[in-house]
């Protein structure tokens, strides 16, 4: 079998070596009658042209020579520049404080976009506790003698919460002494909490209500997966530990809204005491009176009256009784708002960890968004840059191969 | 300027500059070594004397302005030079509809006739001839190989082919031109 050599690769051998021996005989390596003559026909190419004109030669010295002092001159005076600049520390001071500002702008930038593409619903804002709608309503529309007064003073004396950490203000304390004044006070409170805190938290509402002398009286709760939660407690507290107690429940998770109410009873609880008092007054001239009754008719009707005289001192009793009870304990409605955004209050480590990892993802949003705009463009524009070279590439070459 | 053969001096990089950067001095080394050499290709594919001097204006200006861009891997100032000047005469054939001008082609036989002998003259009409016999394309690469003195690789570089590319079409140039110079002398001879 003929082995034929592959006719390309050797045509291409014998141009490489062709073309070994052109550079060496034009770069002078190669002597001999070949070598001179490609110098030959190269000086020869060479001559063709004519020289160059003595006066354009000098035209373009001189403009090259002028944008050479230009540039020049612009680079000393940006070096002159620059030393100024490092010369003086405020100056130094100054670029810095630029740079820190331009990094601070961009940081605020960041941040406020953050806080614009957070969803509404879930913004984690915390009312502030002097904002909220906390007040002593004292007095709503109380009959009773004395009552309207105070009612008026306890209103004008409504006395918004503290600033964060929510601390609930002391009640305001009517003209009256407080021990001669009957007063019923109840509130409300909303937190917010994260969902699968909420069960926690409401058992920690109702663990502080049994701590403080209270009760639950009622409760619900309702924990939803992708829904709303929330839970919702009634709870009996002394009247004489409201303040502290209500505190306590501050500090188990953020406080949404807050609001106390106060009603005087003082007149409802005179009253009632005074139709115990009078009640018993009777009952004891009935008794007297029974005790010098001689006749039979005399003493059925004394008894058939003394009857009457104590059922109605046993329902005045407990009439006083429940306007004491009223006084001595306040009614505490507290709703927990499952809030996806919420965590416990005291945790800022972790909440700080949470709000720069938010940060960060939000950044990292935007950044994605931006690349998602300008990585096609940047495409779009590359590949445009690079058919306008291939195309002027193209009509350069017809402009060879035309002629 | 014209003439200097082979190139007499390299614009080698000075020690502080970075390589491949083209400083002032380097620059005017560079127009010094170039300025000639480049008219004289720009004049012999256009053949239009004001033609080439724009040509040349324009490829120095191109260069200094980019000069700060200038890769040393990508080839030396002297190819990037020829390079812009290839360009801009393509740019310039282009306008004038492909057609190069043979305005030149008295006042080169006056300007040489002169003050040179009987038998170079004969040759170099012989050589301007062939030279006019070639398709642009193969004489443009000729000029390119002899005005620019620029190696296989900068020559593909300023012709945006690959190395073996541009051999082959070098090879093919010039065996062409001196086949056709041969054919002149026997016609002459004949």
């Amino acid at each position: 079998m003929r082995i034929l050599p592959f006719p390309e690769g050797q045509h291409d051998a014998v141009e490489d070596r062709w073309l070994s021996e052109l550079e060496a005989a034009l770069s002078g390596e190669r002597g001999g009658p070949d070598g001179e003559s490609w110098r030959e026909l190269r000086e020869d190419v060479r001559a063709l042209a004519p020289p160059i004109a003595p006066e354009f030669d000098q035209r373009l010295r001189e403009e090259l020579l002028r944008r050479s002092e230009r540039s020049q001159i612009g680079r000393s005076e940006g070096r002159r520049a620059r030393g100024l600049l490092h010369l003086t520390t405020a100056s130094t001071a100054v670029s810095r404080l630029r740079v820190g500002g331009a990094v601070a702008a961009v940081a605020a930038a960041v941040v406020v976009l953050a806080v614009a593409l957070l969803p509404e619903g879930r913004t984690p804002v915390r009312v502030p506790a002097n904002s909220s709608p906390v007040g002593v309503s004292a007095g709503r529309g109380v009959a009773t003698s004395g009552s309207s007064a105070s009612a008026e003073k306890g209103a004008a004396v409504a006395a918004p919460a503290a600033s964060a950490p929510p601390v609930f203000a002391p009640l305001a304390t009517p003209a009256a002494p407080a021990a001669q004044r009957r007063q019923q006070r109840s509130a409300s409170v909303s937190l917010s909490a994260a969902p699968a805190m909420l069960q926690t938290v409401s058992d920690s509402i109702a663990r502080l209500a049994e701590r403080s002398g209270g009760f639950v009286q009622s409760s619900h709760v309702q924990i939803q997966r992708g829904s709303s939660s929330e839970a919702t407690l009634t709870l009996s507290l002394p009247s004489a530990r409201l303040d502290a107690a209500l505190a306590a429940i501050g500090r188990l998770a953020p406080v949404l809204d807050e609001s106390r109410s106060l009603q005087d009873i003082t007149g409802a609880f005179d009253a009632a005491h005074q139709r115990l008092a009078d009640a018993l007054a009777e009952r004891d001239a009935l008794l007297r009176a029974l005790a010098k009754a001689s006749t039979e008719a005399q003493i059925a009707g004394l008894r058939e009256r003394l009857s009457h005289v104590r059922r109605t001192i046993a329902a005045e009793q407990s009439s006083l009784r429940a306007v004491t009870t009223q006084a001595s304990t306040s009614e505490v409605e507290v709703s927990v708002i499952g809030n996806a955004t919420a965590s416990a209050e005291g945790l800022t480590l972790h909440r700080g960890l949470k709000d720069a990892g938010h940060v960060l993802l939000v950044a990292l949003v935007a950044l994605l968004i931006a690349g998602a705009v300008l990585v096609p463009l940047a495409i779009l524009c590359a590949a445009l840059f690079i058919a306008r070279r291939l195309w002027l590439r193209h009509v350069r070459e017809r402009a060879l191969g035309g002629a | 300027m014209r003439g200097q053969a082979p190139r007499a001096q390299q614009t080698e990089p000075k020690g502080e500059e970075p390589e491949g950067s083209l400083d002032e001095g380097r620059f005017e080394l560079l127009f010094r070594e170039c300025a000639g050499d480049l008219h004289g290709y720009a004049i012999s594919l256009l053949g239009d004397r004001s033609a080439a001097e724009d040509v040349t204006a324009l490829a120095f200006e191109r260069l200094y302005s980019s000069r700060a861009k200038l890769d040393a891997r990508r080839g030396t100032p002297r190819a990037w030079l020829f390079a812009i000047a290839r360009n801009a005469c393509l740019d310039e054939l282009r306008r004038r509809g492909r057609r190069p001008q043979d305005e030149l082609r008295d006042e080169l036989i006056q300007d040489r006739g002169a003050c040179e002998a009987f038998e170079q003259l004969e040759r170099r009409a012989t050589v301007r001839s062939a030279l006019s016999a070639l398709p642009l394309r193969e004489r443009e690469i000729v000029l390119l190989k002899f005005h620019g003195q620029l190696s296989n690789a900068e020559l593909a570089r300023a012709l945006g082919v690959s190395t073996s590319n541009a051999a082959t079409r070098l090879h093919r140039a010039l065996t062409k031109l001196r086949l056709q110079s041969a054919d002149i002398d026997c016609q002459e001879v004949a």
